[in-house]
């Protein structure tokens, strides 16, 4: 396989002299537009905005319908991808992927809004291009450098239970010579989570009394030449402390998430080469907080890339190439591992393609092999097609399709922790297929109109499982089959000073275990995965008069199986969220206020450790913010 | 709080049950949904919470999963470590994956209607109960926030007034407990080197004797005899209950590797049952099923009884047969499969997750 993947890749290289250079830079630290055939959504700045003090996973609900488990409010919080477990969505910042190496997955609720300045979803396997992870999708989050000399904002949001989220912006640009210019931000947070919950049960369930504190700061700095060339610096610091029972002094229990990410990234035209260091700390005490569990994890991952146009003969589109490789290493220090530290290195190959031979049609076809210390993963291709059924002014209707292969790679806790892990575990593999249509009305009820419909069908094999029949060793056990349908639509209109708008998502996801492990396991195959819910909704509407907007959101899940065999549930629940926010401009200066109700009906619904979550609450904001232009 | 596997005790909770049954033969019939038929404790999965006790009659063979969410529309919120009765009540030890959330359950014996809790901090990691006249005693491991098992004690439990009058110290994680005759004997988990028989004089509630033995000590029950039967580490042993001395000792196997648990006697208290536990490469407990007579002089490994491995083992006192608990996993429903007498399956019940006793009446 290893072979196969330089195969592959010589032929562009010793083709170098033949074809023309690409004089167009590729924007983005993703390679999206490689992504033809897949489904993407990008959260408009607006969006993202109006929750700035919160977490990603409050956008994410309201927009998209990825499930949650959730431990809790400011508690761990995992995704479920188009039915698939924490494990299956990649997290991307500025194209690295960021999911800690040990758990192999992300908690949301360390993510928050301030982190990052551009968020898009990428439904489905994109592991041709993304790599170990995109099994149900992929969130990427991006840095976008400073357009305005010179913009800073600040603001604070206070919420009910004595819990306030802050955070400040500064953002700057400025020419240095004739050649260079600078650009950059500065941004830090800081929350603070009490929940100081006035009744400490909800239809005699508790509310489980903890605290949550998460801070940090993000610097981007960009050097942008005249010449096509750009330097660009990354950091990301974020600290997030939680304790459960924080007044009992014996019981209480402290997990802290420290991450240090940094990242430099240099591009010259066509060539970019990427290098990056990521910290991962964890550390957990119960009791006496002194002296925590300290989990260390280094990875230090480099990357090199080169774009292409390879010609196809004088009446055709070239096609784009899209080559390079990355380089990463592990080291990890667990106190649960059997030996430490632990260091693994994996190599990845890839080549992109994009090709356009006529107005209609789109297409891709992407490969990438990976190599990792003591196995190797599949040789992972997929092609992707676009093609516009109707292509008018006011009307376009695309059908879209894809096929690919999708691979996780075991994470370091699967491999090394003592006892329980399995160095020998092989790494998932799974193919997905998925078809969609996707119209555009440029002129429905006086505004812009989208819909989109996709199936898909995953099936993932050698999945692996902490198995609790064997003490929850892990193991290579399951073969799972997640297949379903999605439907979104989006609405703007804008006439006057009056602006309306609506995202609206209903998503099917049948996501069933297909094979059989031992003698009771005719009580589990078939039966819909644990914490996944069968329907998925999400609405977020709005309407906007001059400066003040008022939005309401819906997000509801049906039930969540709780166990294997079904025998248990979290009951379905729906929640509403209603927004008001006005601007008060003056000169240079903005001043917003927002008003939140959470969950106004006061709908009562469970997390995962069985404990209530909130009924209605209150937050108020206030953000201040200057801008030089 | 930290779910940990089961020492399926339930032998007081059979002594206690016979006691109940001869008062109950001439009051009234009593009224409720659960008047008739075995209750199955189950812990469900850790960090989850979503333990209970499930309840099926004798004749039937499927069960209500959960009784306490059936009859209050609210679940317990833990794990059910053990499930006994008094005349009327019934209590339920409730452990929570969260320090602080653990419980003392009281319910109406028939109805299984909400009748209070006992929380923290009187009751931490509770872990057996068995109950003497108007007083409940629990075994509980305390807050134990190192593992390190230093903190337990003793709950006991006035049942009139649902509070804990005294608490009494016990180290190395107190667990199984038998009453014989104004003496309550405490054994201690396995999880720690403890090797004390604690024996607690039930006028009083203090300890009045530490006996220290070959291993971690598990009380199993009173024989036909009047002897009291105590596993210590790979044996058992035959003691006398007023001198407290040991007067047969039993070899169960050579491997001290293996443990032996969910000891249970017959109706007749002549013979005792056993699951002899081991672990595979993959930590994964498996072992068989054995049964030796209290006159036997030695335990004979060679012959199981059913060669199949529970998590939970209980005689029923009405019927006499041998309900033995399956956990194949703790995040799919357990059963409950029933044996006669020559060790041949009756049926199996589907129950709760992780189920790890029974409770019959």
């Amino acid at each position: 396989m290893l072979w196969a993947g330089f195969a592959l890749a010589l032929p562009v290289y010793a083709q170098k002299d033949s074809i023309a250079l690409d004089p167009v830079i590729v924007k983005g630290f993703v390679p999206q537009k490689f992504m033809s055939g897949l489904k993407i959504q990008r959260i408009d700045s607006a969006s993202i905005a109006q929750l700035r003090y919160q977490n990603i996973g409050d956008i994410l609900s309201a927009y998209t319908p990825i499930a949650f488990k959730n431990y809790g409010p400011g508690q761990l919080s995992t995704a479920s991808f188009r039915g698939t477990s924490a494990n299956h969505t990649a997290v991307l910042w500025n194209g690295l992927n960021i999911n800690a190496p040990t758990l192999g997955q992300t908690d949301f609720s360390t993510i928050p809004v301030a982190g990052f300045d551009q968020l898009s979803v990428q439904y489905g396997s994109s592991a041709s291009i993304v790599g170990s992870d995109a099994v149900g999708g992929s969130i990427l989050l991006d840095s976008r450098a400073s357009v305005t000399p010179f913009h800073v904002s600040g603001g604070r949001q206070q919420e009910s239970f004595h819990n306030n989220q802050s955070r400040t912006d500064i953002r700057y640009a400025f020419p240095l010579n004739n050649a260079w210019a600078f650009s950059g931000k500065t941004a830090l947070y800081y929350g603070r989570m009490n929940n100081d919950y006035p009744n400490p049960t909800r239809n005699t369930y508790a509310l489980l009394p903890t605290e949550t504190f998460q801070k940090g700061i993000v610097q981007d700095l960009f050097l942008r030449s005249q010449n096509d060339q750009e330097i660009s610096a990354h950091v990301w610091l974020t600290d997030n402390k939680l304790t459960l029972t924080p007044d009992d002094m014996q019981g209480r229990e402290m997990t802290r998430t420290t991450a240090y990410r940094t990242m430099v990234r240099y591009q010259v035209r066509t060539f970019t080469i990427r290098t990056a260091w990521v910290r991962d700390i964890i550390d957990y005490a119960k009791g006496d907080l002194s002296h925590p569990d300290h989990s260390v994890t280094d990875k230090f991952a480099s990357r090199i890339e080169k774009d292409f146009t390879l010609s196809m003969g004088s009446d055709v589109n070239p096609v784009s190439v899209k080559t390079g490789g990355e380089w990463t290493h592990y080291r990890s220090r667990v106190p649960g591992y059997a030996l430490s530290p632990v260091g693994e290195n994996r190599t990845d190959f890839f080549l992109l393609t994009r090709w356009q031979p006529t107005t209609r049609v789109t297409t891709s076809v992407n490969l990438r092999q990976g190599l990792v210390t003591g196995f190797n993963p599949p040789f992972t291709p997929s092609i992707g097609l676009e093609y516009g059924l109707i292509q008018k002014t006011l009307y376009n209707l695309t059908l879209k399709g894809s096929y690919g292969r999708s691979y996780r790679v075991p994470t370091l806790n699967e491999r090394y922790w003592k006892d329980l892990g399995n160095p020998d575990i092989r790494p998932e593999t799974g193919w997905n297929k998925e078809i969609g249509l996707e119209q555009t009305f440029k002129a429905a009820f006086g505004g812009t109109l989208r819909t989109s419909a996709t199936f898909y069908h995953n099936r993932v094999k050698d999945w692996t499982y902490w198995n609790p029949s064997r003490n929850y060793r892990v193991e290579n056990l399951q073969q799972v089959l997640a297949r379903g349908i999605e439907l979104q639509l989006s609405y703007q209109r804008q006439t006057g000073p009056w602006r309306t708008g609506l995202d609206a998502g209903y998503a099917l996801n049948k996501s069933s275990q297909e094979k059989a492990y031992d003698n009771y396991s005719q009580d589990i195959v078939g039966k819909q995965l644990v914490f996944v819910p069968e329907h998925t909704a999400n609405a977020n509407a709005f309407v906007q008069f001059k400066y003040t907007k008022l939005t309401g959101q819906l997000q509801a899940v049906s039930k969540r199986y709780t166990t294997f065999d079904n025998s248990q549930f979290l009951d379905g629940y729906g929640l509403v969220n209603l927004l008001t926010e006005t601007t008060f401009a003056f000169y240079k200066f903005k001043l917003v206020l927002q008003g939140q109700v959470r969950n106004v009906t006061d709908t009562f619904y469970l997390n995962v450790r069985n404990n209530a979550m909130p009924g209605r609450s209150f937050a108020v904001s206030l953000t201040f913010s200057y801008d030089s232009q | 709080m930290k779910m940990k596997r089961q020492l399926a005790s339930s032998l007081a909770v059979v002594f206690s049950t016979l006691a109940v049954w001869s008062c109950n033969q001439s009051d009234p019939a009593p009224k409720g949904d659960y008047v008739s038929g075995v209750f199955v404790s189950n812990l469900g999965n850790f960090l989850q919470n979503n333990g209970g006790i499930s309840y099926f009659a004798r004749e039937n063979n499927n069960a209500t999963a959960d009784v306490f969410a059936a009859a209050n529309g609210t679940a317990l919120k833990g794990g059910v470590q053990d499930y006994t009765a008094s005349e009327q009540q019934g209590i339920i030890l409730v452990d929570n994956s969260v320090a602080g959330q653990d419980k003392v359950q009281f319910v109406e014996r028939y109805t299984f209607k909400d009748e209070g809790t006992i929380g923290a901090p009187d009751i931490e990691n509770p872990r057996e109960v068995v109950i003497v006249g108007r007083k409940a005693y629990v075994s509980c491991w305390g807050t134990n926030p190192d593992y390190k098992y230093s903190t337990g004690y003793i709950a006991v439990i006035d049942l009139t007034t649902k509070k804990v009058t005294k608490k009494i110290d016990i180290a190395k994680g107190p667990e199984n407990l038998v009453y014989n005759a104004g003496k309550l004997f405490v054994g201690t988990t396995t999880y720690t080197d403890g090797n004390m028989l604690t024996v607690i004089n039930t006028n009083t509630d203090a300890v009045t004797q530490s006996i220290p033995m070959e291993g971690v000590v598990t009380p199993i029950g009173v024989d036909a005899n009047g002897k009291v039967w105590v596993n210590a580490g790979i044996k058992a042993l035959r003691v006398n209950p007023e001198s407290l001395v040991t007067e047969a000792t039993l070899a169960i196997g050579t491997d001290a590797t293996k443990v032996p648990e969910s000891f249970t006697m017959s109706n007749d208290m002549k013979t005792i049952y056993f699951v002899l536990t081991a672990y595979d490469a993959n930590f994964n407990p498996f072992g068989k099923t054995y049964k030796f007579n209290i006159t036997d002089s030695q335990i004979d490994l060679s012959k199981p009884f059913i060669s199949r491995y529970f998590t939970g083992l209980t005689i029923d006192p009405t019927q006499g047969l041998l309900y033995a608990a399956v956990t194949p996993s703790s995040t799919q429903s357990g059963y409950a499969v029933r044996y006669r007498g020559d060790g041949n399956v009756v049926d199996s019940i589907k129950v709760g997750i992780s189920p790890n006793g029974f409770f019959f009446q």
